[in-house]
């Protein structure tokens, strides 16, 4: 069995989900985005979700991480519901979501948002080997130090973005458009760590609006569509699908 | 010459106590957008405080410094809960009117238990003497006080976790939950540090001025002057309105009546606004 799985991660996901999201409802005001959507990101894959503008991949993952409160539908973590904690609580538990448009703390250093980073108990203990940790990753971040992070280029911000969601010592790290505005050079800089960050154990649950890029990078792919799950399966089975290639891939 | 020159000192060493006073108004709407109209009501409060313990326990007005400040905060957290909580992330005017109606509330039981009596606490202390004009040594005192507290507030929002969680709420609420902040808790925090700065202002003003119960209003009004010109929401610059406002009633004083003072403040107060809407330390470093 064990064999098999490892030919096919699609069918571990049910047995190996870190994170499982089931029927999930959610929106703002009057407005339901999310309809019903479910998926699961595995124990040390690189799930990606996929999806137009305004297809809810945003929302899912703010509703994921407590940011907005699910409407209904179930959110479980490591086995455990975590659908209605705050997302201070979640990310005491190893959550970290690197929100879309990096959202730095501007009028501060960029240590001191590492060190709010590493705000979480289960963190603070950590909180000099994981700044060791980053600064390995992203050397740029060690030298800009006291800079103030508002003041910074936009990859760089999103390196201290990144950076910060790594220093809460994460199991799951969920990060938001993380092309979004960036140069090429920057873009295929930030994908060589996640792919570092990956083969070292990491979970890491990736929405992109660039589908050619997170049907190349990940283990597993979900595309989402008017809040629901439009399609899911390997990259590359994905990238084969006609309606896929019309819709997304633009071929 | 000399005697304007004096007015202008005096001036600065009341001004410090002003930026004080408006350090906790900035601290509030630089962490949660919200405008804390019982600033003045939570300054009459430590005046009272100070009052009451100097003259009833007797002890040196200034021993009543720490329990003002220890005070004042946790007024400041019972304050979020019942007035502020619900209304954060709503639009302004919501905070406005539960914090007026607080402050409404706290000044007609003050008046219904002291009337509008005006109460003055004797501070015997030597003045500082140069050539005919004599500093008084309250006011030296109480700039001094006024400044080493702007000194830890700096200290503690730079250097402490609590303090530093709280300009991360400031810079970002959602992102500072997403870190693991407990951002409500930050909030609570936020606003008894920034009553507890109140109490203390208004207290140190009572060493200074003879008060009433009403006499929150003008403070607050002074308070707000103060913050326009420091910059919104930075409390470092908050002291430094407090210094340029001093120096303006100390360089106004002696030429004309008392009545205008206010005037000529808030004619200030619209043109600093006209020519800089965020307040002319606004962009500076020392902002939240």
């Amino acid at each position: 069995m064990p064999d098999v799985a490892n030919l096919n991660p699609a069918a571990t996901s049910r047995a190996e989900a870190l994170l499982t999201v089931e029927s999930l409802e959610a929106g703002y005001g009057e407005v339901q985005v999310l309809w019903g959507l479910s998926l699961k990101a595995r124990r040390g894959a690189l799930t990606a979700i996929v999806g137009a503008n305004g297809a809810g991949k945003t929302t899912t993952l703010r509703a994921v991480a407590g940011s907005i409160a699910p409407w209904r539908g179930k959110v479980s973590f490591e086995g455990e519901d975590v659908t209605h904690l705050p997302s201070h609580a979640k990310a005491a538990r190893g959550f970290a979501l690197v929100p879309e448009g990096r959202q730095l703390f501007a009028t501060m250093s960029v240590a001191e948002n590492l060190e709010m980073g590493a705000f979480s108990k289960r963190a603070a203990g950590k909180y000099a080997d994981r700044l060791d940790q980053v600064f390995t990753l992203f050397p740029r971040l060690a030298e800009r130090k006291r800079q103030l992070a508002g003041t910074l280029s936009g990859g760089e911000q999103q390196m201290v973005a990144i950076a910060r969601g790594l220093m809460s010592d994460p199991d799951i790290l969920i990060i938001d458009e993380l092309s979004l505005g960036l140069a090429p050079v920057v873009v295929y800089q930030l994908l060589a760590t996640l792919k570092q960050l990956k083969e070292a154990g990491l979970t890491i649950l990736l929405v992109e609006q660039n589908v050619h890029l997170a049907l190349a990078l990940s283990d597993y792919a979900y595309v989402v569509a008017e809040g629901k799950i439009f399609m899911e399966g390997l990259p590359a089975e994905l990238a084969a699908k006609p309606e896929i290639r019309k819709a997304y891939l633009g071929l | 010459m000399l005697g304007i020159l004096a007015s202008i000192i005096d001036g600065v060493l009341v001004g410090l106590v002003y930026g004080l006073a408006a350090m906790g108004l900035t601290l509030i709407w630089g962490v949660m957008d919200v405008i804390n109209l019982t600033h003045g009501a939570m300054i009459v409060a430590g005046m009272m405080a100070l009052y009451l313990l100097a003259n009833a326990l007797g002890i040196s007005p200034y021993l009543t410094l720490p329990p003002v400040l220890i005070g004042g905060f946790f007024v400041g957290v019972a304050l979020y809960w019942i007035a502020i909580h619900r209304m954060v992330g709503r639009p302004p005017l919501m905070s406005l009117l539960s914090t007026f109606s607080v402050n409404l509330i706290l000044i007609g039981v003050g008046t219904a238990v002291w009337g509008t009596a005006l109460f003055n606490v004797e501070v015997s202390l030597p003045g500082i003497t140069v050539g005919r004009y004599t500093f008084p040594g309250a006011h030296i005192l109480a700039a001094v006080l006024a400044a080493v507290i702007a000194a830890l507030l700096y200290v503690f929002l730079h250097y402490t976790r609590t303090g530093k969680a709280m300009r991360a709420v400031a810079n970002n609420r959602e992102a500072a939950e997403l870190v693991g902040i407990p951002t409500t808790r930050v909030l609570a925090i936020s606003v008894g540090v920034g009553v507890a700065l109140a109490g203390v202002s208004g207290m140190l003003i009572g060493t200074l001025f003879p008060f009433t119960i009403l006499s929150g209003d003008g403070y607050q009004l002074k308070g707000f002057i103060v913050t326009v010109l420091g910059g919104f929401g930075n409390p470092v610059g908050a002291l430094l309105g407090g210094v340029a406002l001093g120096l303006l009633e100390g360089m106004v004083t002696p030429f004309v009546p008392v009545s205008w003072t206010l005037v000529i403040e808030f004619a200030l107060f619209v043109l600093v606004l006209i020519a800089f809407p965020g307040g002319i330390f606004a962009s500076r470093r020392g902002a939240l």
